[in-house]
């Protein structure tokens, strides 16, 4: 096949109406052109207080050092990891939805893909400040890359933590790539609507000099089409790898080979509940419910139930592996998850991530907005649960009972988390504002008649 | 002053026309024209008749470049360059190499080859170019298809070109002229503009880094446990009034190993009681040897003769070859390495106990090469 | 050749040969080669100059960036001994306590920066303690008084010099004398006899001294009991060593009852299954749950007011047994009733009548300091009539200055009231603290003319003080200490005076004669001439005196020669005395000698207020220590608050929950609550001596408790180690179950030494092992041997520069403790059992900490050391998360900074840290390095040496600290080393051996000794 963009005309459209293409780029770029909203400002107030706070935060960190935390031995890993998995899980949508989806053939994808590949690299920003912030020493973080230097020292590539570093910084790298591409003929669609100067110099910049001309776009669509296929296993192997950093230690609770499957689900879970989350929100204000569509949110509910029964069997699946191994404190440590200290956290997760999803099995619930907007919530919130179960519970009761402890967070771990959500949602903000949420080439692409009719073999 | 022609350009209102539109401009046997849609035509590639485009082939190249040099680096870091036992396990093992292998591949290819479409397809940095700002380019980035003839094809003729597009339903049918800064094609990496941009992001990379690394992270708190709570040997401290950090020990006091020297200021009892306790072998004549050489010969001369280049220009230092010398017991000689005598210090800090009587030894010698007995000769 | 011939060196004088030539020619072959030019470099010298400076210049320039690593000072003269960078040893004594073991203190370029035990010593031979270890931290504490000062008697405020005092002291004393006023000395019991010799010279000189002693942990019970029944105050010390039965009566042998450090070698040396004749069995027959109870082999819980009827009974039964008539006793229950009454398992009071009858003569039965006079006299009867006395020493020395009787204290403190006394040196006691609150001396002292406290740091006394004087500390201080017939130790300073102070007794001679002046070598001066006069002409040694005084000083100790014991007659009308009191339903209190802290003199010692207690694990915090069953009663829990009140006072308490603490009892630890004891010690935990009756100045510290009643609030202790493990059925006795402690019963083991059950077996791994070739290090820990008594654990942070933390980071769980004495206990709350078990870094060969970390900041050694590389670390973290024994610390905070303002980044604390040893920053992981920096020491002295290393005599810094000499070290694969045996033992077992982490500490399981059908 030579084409990425194939005909789908015969399944129902997906977009709603049948808008031009210069509707299309009217009601897309409107937010680009007018002042923001008294709505946004406020919206912007609000994630920048927190994005500040996480900012104080981090600075009083880094002055007094880790101590100001809440880790402590055995628990030297609390919601600086936690919240890294977390943000990492959620960055995983959208790289999903524009690489898997897109190979996948799904064009709903179409009017979504742009945003989530956003979030996606907001999100593994956020995630990204976490490993570096939990290191007693972040000055020295350098020494986390292979670069020859006097100590005649390298890394250890037998570290988890180092596939990490190779893993998110690739993730994020590759992610940019990609969504700067799509952006490319968007980018030159901008600079010939606009008529600000300045705005117009940016934007031809980053266009290219792109002209549309279709001896480019075979180019462009191999270069996509290949980025797509590399981002795939990649998008798999990230949180693989992640869920190594807990998989290759010997800590009952995290030693087991379920974990990649596991938090690769897991991730694409939550990542759609985010998705899911903000897509209400921005076709809401900006009125694209014809160009994100129904249809479209009720898909990734559907997605939601697959991953999210998948997340139910995995924590089924732990217990019965815990008992089935034979080893005491592998059951030791899932009876303490169910009953010990923190019982609370477990059911909670449980509660939130395999109970309320199964909600969307009914078709009223998968298309009532509300509904599903509040389900998805629930699902973030027990996907942080579920980290928070699996760092904590694991750490604080292991092999010596000696040595174990209990963990509760400080001010300052639930401030950094709050500056996370701040950094998000603000740089969010700012994306709808000087960035099409949707891909107007790619919406385009799939109008009901937008393709030629004939086809001539040759 | 004359306006050259880049070509003549053709708007189209549905995808079927434009294509219909290209499948003509091909059969008519023009090369250098191009279609324009705000999105990719389905097929319009084959009726174009243009080439599959090779990027596979560089994302192939890429990926294997990205796999080879991170499995190249990572066995010569552990087998060659500074092999470290981890863990317990080999030094090779392979199957933690894996996931860095497997990121740099995707890296390197991915990357590489969006940056080699840009540079090779897209021409960057090239960015102007006769079509943009023009009311043909402001329709195709939006909702028009549109076609494009360049003055440059061999076919070209202005008017019968014209006639063509209009035949083919093409409105809008109009010229594009060059302005001047269009006129050569070839890629612009040399443009001075362009240069300049590099040389400006190039310095502020290196400033910056330079700040981070060099002060930066050494500003406080950070800490590189370059100063530490502790006295080294030989460091000051500023509690002492004599500002030296090591201490004298007590008067009086006596240290494991250390009973102080019986025989202060009493030669002739030293000489009586103290006896050679190191017996005559090679490796003590070769300590002795040292020690002479480093603290004795630079007045009493290699070789005992009092001949160091201080003659003269001091009280000169004696000859160990005097028969007052020769004829002291072994214990005198100690004494006098230990204690000094006229303007000679004591050695005591300096020369261990066993040196000294090391020394004493090969003062011996010195004296019996001197002064050699027959038995010696044979 | 008809000229001499000469020889210049051996090598010619042996190849004669060569000579003549050699002569000739002025330079040796080869020589002259050099200056061949074609082989010169063609370089002139002018460009060769111009390259230096250009080099130079290129040096300067590009080295700017490099941060300023300080001035190098040299020695103006340097001393014969001291070589900067190595070590000198220096013996001495260490005052710490009354036990004055004789130590070996290791300094560096003059300054001390550790002490141990001295080998050469007959009672410690080379041991020492956990307050021992941490008392070189009182040499560089920052609150030293480093000057005399004003106290709040004084006019002015503010710092005085040495000669107002000299004067303003013989002006107060004259007039004293003219005015007939008392002079008052303060002291605590003396051990040196020199001093002792300078007291009584003293009250000479100034007729109408009357000098107060009092020791809060004083025996005096035991010897008033003595006196009764032998007619002689001199007690005869235990020869523990002899003993294969012990009987411990509230007796904290092994804790912090008499000569802990003898005893605590003596009872381990005899638990040793290396050697397999010996292994004496302990009984702990006790109320509070003490290291000798934890470690007895059978343990009843008894309330220590039930004491005496309980030794009574036994004597009867034994009496019994023997057949022997036993004098007229008190009547009273017998052991059934007892047991019946008391709980105790009967089957275990008719072995341990069986065992002293059996091992009559090789038993000892010893009551502690606590209980009262008729406990000890029953006792002594017990031994008496088990011919245990064989067991007994040599008389103690008699000392010329004996605890003074509660009247002459409460009279002398009325005579302070009254202003008939002029004139009170505390020399370094603190009675204002440590006095009986009931006695008032705090006022008493408000109306003495002229007061002064020989001390090293301000306390609450010389706050009241007129003047406070500072004293030497024990590391600057000259003395002598017997505390054993036929031994005296030798005490020497290790470093010239940090501060303008003065050793308290040369103080005192400078008084006494106000015509000479001050200086330094006072009372060395008297030292020596009372050697020279007394002592040594009693030896009849060949040398003479200065020689003599060298060596002793070299040595550290002189033993003389001991006298002929009379025998002992034992008094029987003693037993007449004998009351058995019907003691209400009503709590009693127990006051213990806190277990680090002493009487309160260690309190501003952060290393030893962090020292977890033995059992609790509690740290920061004394405790009302009760039964579980008593907080139900109280319905209390932990942490809770009680008010306990005697007829003395009353004091409100937190309320910790001890399981094996026997019921209507409150044990409490006397030192703590301090107001005045300077920034880390004022203020820690409660102060309970308001409890205390005049009368415990002589007698027993059992004390009736009036009420006890839960009080409002609660009150937070903070411990190392959660003590769920009894109460929480849930995790109950994993350290069984999971092979953390493995124990059995030493008959059983005799029969068969497989019998515990440990396996090795070489588990499968996917990679072929590293093979390690030349020294590989391993250790070695006998639980049998080990106490559970910390040693170690301070040990460690003196040679490793272990930060303090304070009570709230411990609470949130960061002790920085490289290694841990782990307490489990399995049983009942009521009887429980505990197993105490270091734990440290087991340098696993397969490290799982090395795997993760992701900067190789640690990895492995080629002498099998998981070592820590601190300037690499970033400080993940993970590698802790990874360590199944949890034994890695993590520098959450820069803490010397964090802690009480940055208390212990002051100087002098900077002299005190191993300069061999980083001091780690924040953010760096740390752990136990197997003492790296005493290895690469000992294989630098091979290598100059020019001999292989083969890793003998290498000692870390916990085995030697080990009073037990439970811990073992070397190389494993030298096959003639100790660890290679311990290795191959079979009671030797890896803790979580299964994990595959390969571990290089080997633990021998604990054998208890009981008799074997106690298991149906």
């Amino acid at each position: 096949m030579s084409t990425a963009v194939v005909d789908y005309t015969r399944e129902e459209p997906v977009v709603a109406g049948r808008p031009t293409a210069s509707e299309i780029d009217a009601v897309v770029s409107a937010p680009l052109d007018r002042p923001p909203a008294r709505t946004w400002w406020i919206a912007f107030g609000i994630t920048s207080t927190m994005l500040g706070i996480g900012v104080v935060c981090v600075a009083v960190t880094l002055w007094l050092g880790l101590g100001v935390w809440g880790v402590n031995q055995p628990v030297s890993w609390g919601f600086d990891i936690v919240n890294f998995v977390f943000w990492v899980g959620i960055g995983h949508a959208g790289t999903l939805i524009s690489a898997i989806l897109f190979l996948l053939r799904q064009r709903w994808r179409n009017g979504i893909a742009r945003f989530a590949e956003a979030m996606t690299i907001f999100a593994v920003m956020c995630a990204g400040i976490f490993p570096l912030l939990h290191t007693g020493r972040p000055w020295l973080s350098l020494y986390l890359t292979p670069y020859p230097n006097q100590h005649a020292l390298w890394v250890n590539f037998t570290s988890p933590l180092l596939w990490d570093v190779f893993a998110v910084s690739t993730y994020f790298t590759v992610s940019a790539v990609f969504w700067y591409l799509g952006l490319v003929p968007d980018f030159a669609t901008l600079r010939d609507r606009t008529t600000h100067p300045v705005k117009k110099l940016v934007y031809s910049i980053f266009s290219l000099g792109w002209r549309h001309s279709s001896r480019h776009w075979t180019h462009f669509e191999r270069a996509y089409l290949i980025l797509a296929g590399f981002a795939t296993p990649l998008v798999l192997s990230v949180h693989t790898i992640v869920s190594f950093d807990f998989a290759v230690s010997v800590i009952p609770g995290w030693h087991t080979t379920i974990f990649p499957p596991y938090f690769v689900a897991g991730a694409v879970f939550s990542g759609f509940a985010m998705v899911q989350n903000s897509l209400i929100v921005v076709r809401q204000v900006f009125r694209l419910k014809h160009l994100i569509t129904l249809s479209t949110l009720e898909k990734m509910n559907k997605v939601m139930i697959v991953t999210g029964s998948m997340v139910g069997y995995a924590y089924a699946m732990e217990f019965f592996v815990a008992w089935y191994s034979g080893s005491q404190f592998e059951t030791f440590v899932f009876v303490n998850r169910a009953l010990g200290p923190y019982a609370w956290a477990y059911w909670t997760m449980v509660t939130c991530n395999v109970v309320f999803p199964q909600l969307f099995w009914f078709k009223k619930v998968r298309t009532s907005i509300p509904m599903m907007f509040v389900i998805a919530i629930f699902v973030n919130v027990g996907m942080w649960f579920e980290r928070f179960v699996i760092v904590v519970t694991s750490l604080s009761r292991d092999f010596l009972p000696s040595s174990w402890g209990h963990y509760m967070p400080s001010i300052y771990d639930v401030g950094i988390f709050v500056g996370s959500l701040g950094l998000f949602f603000t740089l969010i903000l700012l994306f709808v504002r000087v960035l099409p949420v949707i891909s107007l080439a790619e919406i385009k692409a799939v109008i009901p008649g937008a393709q030629p009719e004939r086809h001539r073999p040759h | 002053m004359e306006k050259h022609l880049y070509g003549l350009t053709a708007l189209f209102d549905t995808p079927d026309a434009v294509v219909h539109a290209a499948e003509e401009t091909v059969k008519a046997g023009y090369t250098r024209y191009d279609v324009h849609a705000p999105y990719p035509l389905h097929g319009i590639e084959r009726t174009m008749r243009l080439k599959t485009s090779p990027l596979g082939y560089f994302a192939l190249v890429f990926g294997l470049l990205g796999a080879i040099s991170a499995v190249g680096l990572m066995t010569w870091i552990t087998l060659v360059d500074y092999p470290l036992v981890i863990g317990g396990k080999p030094f090779w093992s392979w199957p933690a190499f894996v996931p860095v292998a497997f990121e740099l591949t995707v890296l390197l290819a991915s990357v590489l080859t969006v940056v080699s479409m840009i540079v090779i397809y897209f021409k960057f940095p090239n960015n102007s170019h006769p079509l943009h700002d023009t009311p043909f380019m402001k329709r195709v980035s939006s909702d028009g298809f549109g076609i494009s003839i360049e003055a440059a094809d061999p076919l070209f003729d202005e008017a019968k070109v014209h006639a063509m597009l209009a035949s083919l339903g093409g409105k809008e049918v109009g010229a594009v002229y060059f302005d001047e800064a269009d006129r050569d094609h070839g890629q612009k990496v040399f443009d001075l503009k362009f240069i300049g941009v590099l040389a400006g992001v190039g310095i502020a990379v290196a400033g910056f880094a330079y700040l981070a690394l060099n002060v930066l992270l050494y500003l406080p708190p950070f800490d590189w446990m370059m100063v530490q709570n502790k006295l080294k040997p030989q460091a000051a401290s500023t509690l002492f009034r004599d500002g030296i950090g090591m201490r004298q020990p007590v008067l009086g006091t006596v240290a494991r190993g250390f009973l102080p020297y019986a025989f202060k200021g009493k030669p002739e009892e030293a000489g009586k009681s103290l006896a050679n306790p190191l017996p005559v072998t090679q490796k003590v004549l070769d300590l002795g040897r040292e020690k002479y050489l480093t603290f004795c010969s630079p007045c009493h001369g290699n070789f005992g003769r009092g001949d160091s280049r201080l003659n003269g220009q001091f009280p000169n230092p004696p000859t160990l070859h005097s028969d007052k010398v020769r004829e002291w017991s072994d214990g005198s000689i100690y004494h006098v390495i230990t204690e000094g005598q006229n303007v000679m210090p004591s050695y005591a800090a300096q020369v261990s106990r066993d040196e000294r009587w090391a020394i004493v030894h090969y003062i011996r010698v010195l004296q019996r090469a001197q002064h050699a007995k027959e038995s010696d000769l044979r | 050749m008809n000229e001499r011939n000469q020889w210049r060196s051996l090598h010619e004088e042996q190849d004669a040969g060569t000579t003549p030539e050699m002569k000739s020619q002025e330079f040796m072959d080869g020589v002259t080669d050099a200056f061949d030019p074609e082989t010169l470099s063609p370089l002139s010298r002018k460009q060769f100059l111009a390259l230096m400076a250009a080099s130079a210049a290129f040096a300067a320039t590009g080295c700017t960036n490099y941060r300023d690593k300080g001035e190098i000072v040299p020695y103006n003269k340097k001393p014969e001994e001291v070589t900067p960078g190595k070590a000198n040893l220096y013996a001495s004594t260490c005052t710490a306590c009354p036990q004055a073991c004789g130590i070996l203190v290791k300094t560096r370029e003059g300054r001390p920066v550790k002490l141990d035990g001295n080998p050469d010593h007959p009672v410690n031979r080379g041991r020492s303690c956990a307050t021992g270890q941490a008392a070189i931290l009182n040499l560089y504490d920052p609150a030293r008084l480093r000057a005399p000062h004003t106290g709040a008697a004084a006019s002015g405020t503010g710092e005085v010099s040495w000669d107002r005092i000299d004067s303003e002291a013989a002006r107060q004393l004259a007039a004293c004398i003219r005015d007939g006023k008392q002079i008052v000395l303060m002291t605590a019991p003396v051990t040196s006899p020199t001093a002792q010799k300078l007291i009584l010279e003293f009250r000479a000189a100034f007729p109408g001294t009357k000098v107060i002693v009092y020791d809060r942990f004083h025996q005096e019970t035991r010897r008033s009991a003595w006196e009764l029944c032998y007619g002689s105050a001199a007690l005869r010390p235990v020869a523990w060593e002899k003993a294969r039965l012990i009987v411990a009566l509230e007796a904290d042998i092994l804790g912090n009852e008499g000569f802990t450090v003898e005893q605590t070698r003596a009872v381990a040396g005899a638990r040793d299954i290396m050697v397999s004749d010996t292994f004496v069995r302990l009984y702990s027959v006790e109320g509070t749950m003490s290291l000798t109870g934890t470690n007895a082999d059978y343990r009843c819980r008894l309330h220590p007011e039930a004491q005496l009827e309980f030794v009574l009974a036994l004597t009867r039964a034994v009496a019994a047994k023997l057949k022997l008539a036993a004098a007229s006793l008190p009547a009273g229950p017998d052991l059934a009733a007892i047991a019946h009454r008391r709980g105790l398992p009967l089957k275990t009071l008719e072995h341990l009548v069986d065992d002293l009858v059996t091992l009559r003569g090789k038993g000892i039965v010893y009551a502690g300091s606590a209980l009262n006079t008729d406990v000890h006299v029953a006792v002594n009867y017990l031994n008496e009539l088990l011919g245990n006395t064989a067991l007994y020493g040599p008389a103690e020395p008699a000392t010329a200055v004996t605890v003074t009787p509660p009247a002459d204290v409460a009279s002398t403190i009325a005579d302070m009231k009254a202003g008939k006394v002029g004139f009170v040196a505390h020399l370094d006691v603190n009675p204002v603290y440590h006095l009986p609150k009931v006695l008032g001396y705090a006022e008493a002292l408000k109306s003495v003319r002229f007061s002064v406290a020989m001390t090293d740091v301000e306390n609450e006394t010389a706050q009241l003080c007129t003047y406070m004087l500072p004293v030497h500390t024990m590391l600057e201080s000259w003395g002598d200490h017997t505390v054993r017939t036929g031994v005296i130790s030798l005490q020497q300073p290790v470093i010239a005076p940090l501060y303008a102070t003065r050793q308290q007794e040369a103080i005192l001679l400078r008084w006494m004669s106000a015509s000479t002046p001050f200086s330094e070598l006072l009372y060395q001066e008297y030292l020596k001439r009372h050697w020279e006069s007394a002592v040594f002409p009693s030896l009849g040694r060949l040398t003479d005196f200065l020689t003599f005084w060298q060596m002793a000083l070299h040595d550290g100790v002189v033993t003389t020669p001991v006298s002929a014991q009379a025998p002992l007659q034992f008094r029987k009308d003693a037993l007449a005395s004998l009351r058995l009191q019907e003691h209400p339903d009503r709590y009693a209190v127990v006051l213990l000698a806190s277990p680090y802290l002493g009487d309160g003199r260690w309190a501003n010692n952060g290393w030893l207020q962090e020292l977890p207690h033995p059992i609790s694990k509690v740290v920061w915090d004394n405790y009302a220590a009760i039964s579980p069953a008593a907080a139900r009663a109280l319905g209390v829990e932990s942490n809770d608050l009680i008010e306990v009140s005697t007829e003395s006072g009353k004091v409100t308490l937190p309320v910790f929950v001890q399981p094996g603490t026997a019921e209507q009892l409150i044990a409490v630890s006397l030192g703590y609550g301090r107001w005045n004891a300077g920034p880390v010690g004022s203020n820690v935990g409660v102060d309970v001596t308001p409890l205390l009756p005049a009368g415990c100045l002589t007698g027993p510290r059992v004390v009736r408790a009036m009420s006890v009643s839960k009080s409002e609030g609660s009150y937070a202790l903070a411990s190392t180690q959660e003590h769920h493990a009894l109460d929480d059925t849930f995790v109950k006795d994993f350290h069984l179950k999971r092979h953390i402690i493995r124990e059995g019963i030493l008959e059983e083991y005799r029969k068969d030494p497989h019998s515990l059950g440990i396996e090795r077996k070489e588990h499968e791994s996917i990679s072929p092992r590293v093979e390690f070739v030349g020294v590989k290090w391993a250790m070695a820990i006998d639980l049998n041997k080990c106490t559970g008594c910390n040693a170690c654990v301070a040990g460690c942070n003196v040679e490793n520069n272990l930060p303090v933390i304070g009570k709230e980071q411990v609470a949130k769980g960061r002790e920085m403790q490289w290694i841990r004495i782990d307490r489990y206990y399995s049983g009942t709350p009521e009887e429980p059992l505990a197993s105490h078990q270091p734990m440290l870094c087991q340098h696993c060969d397969n490290a799982p900490c090395e795997n993760v970390c992701p900067v190789v900041a640690t990895n492995h050694s080629p002498d099998g050391l998981n070592q820590m590389i601190y300037n690499r670390c970033v400080g993940t973290k993970y590698c802790s998360n990874n360590c199944p024994y949890k034994v890695r610390r993590f520098n959450f905070f820069n803490f010397r900074d964090h802690l009480a303002d940055g208390y212990y980044q002051q100087e002098p604390v900077s002299l005190m840290h191993n300069p061999e040893v980083t001091v780690r920053s924040r953010g760096v992981m740390e752990k136990c390095t197997f003492c790296v920096q005493r290895i690469m020491e000992a294989r630098q002295h091979a290598t100059e040496a020019g001999v292989t290393f083969d890793g003998k005599q290498v000692e870390t810094a916990c085995q030697q600290a080990c009073p037990a000499q439970a811990i073992v070290f070397g190389n494993m694969h030298d096959p003639g080393a100790d660890i290679s045996r311990y290795r191959e033992h079979p009671a030797g077992y890896d803790v979580l051996g299964e994990l595959n982490v390969k571990p290089n500490v080997t633990y021998l399981a604990r054998l208890r000794n009981i008799h074997s059908e106690k298991r149906a």
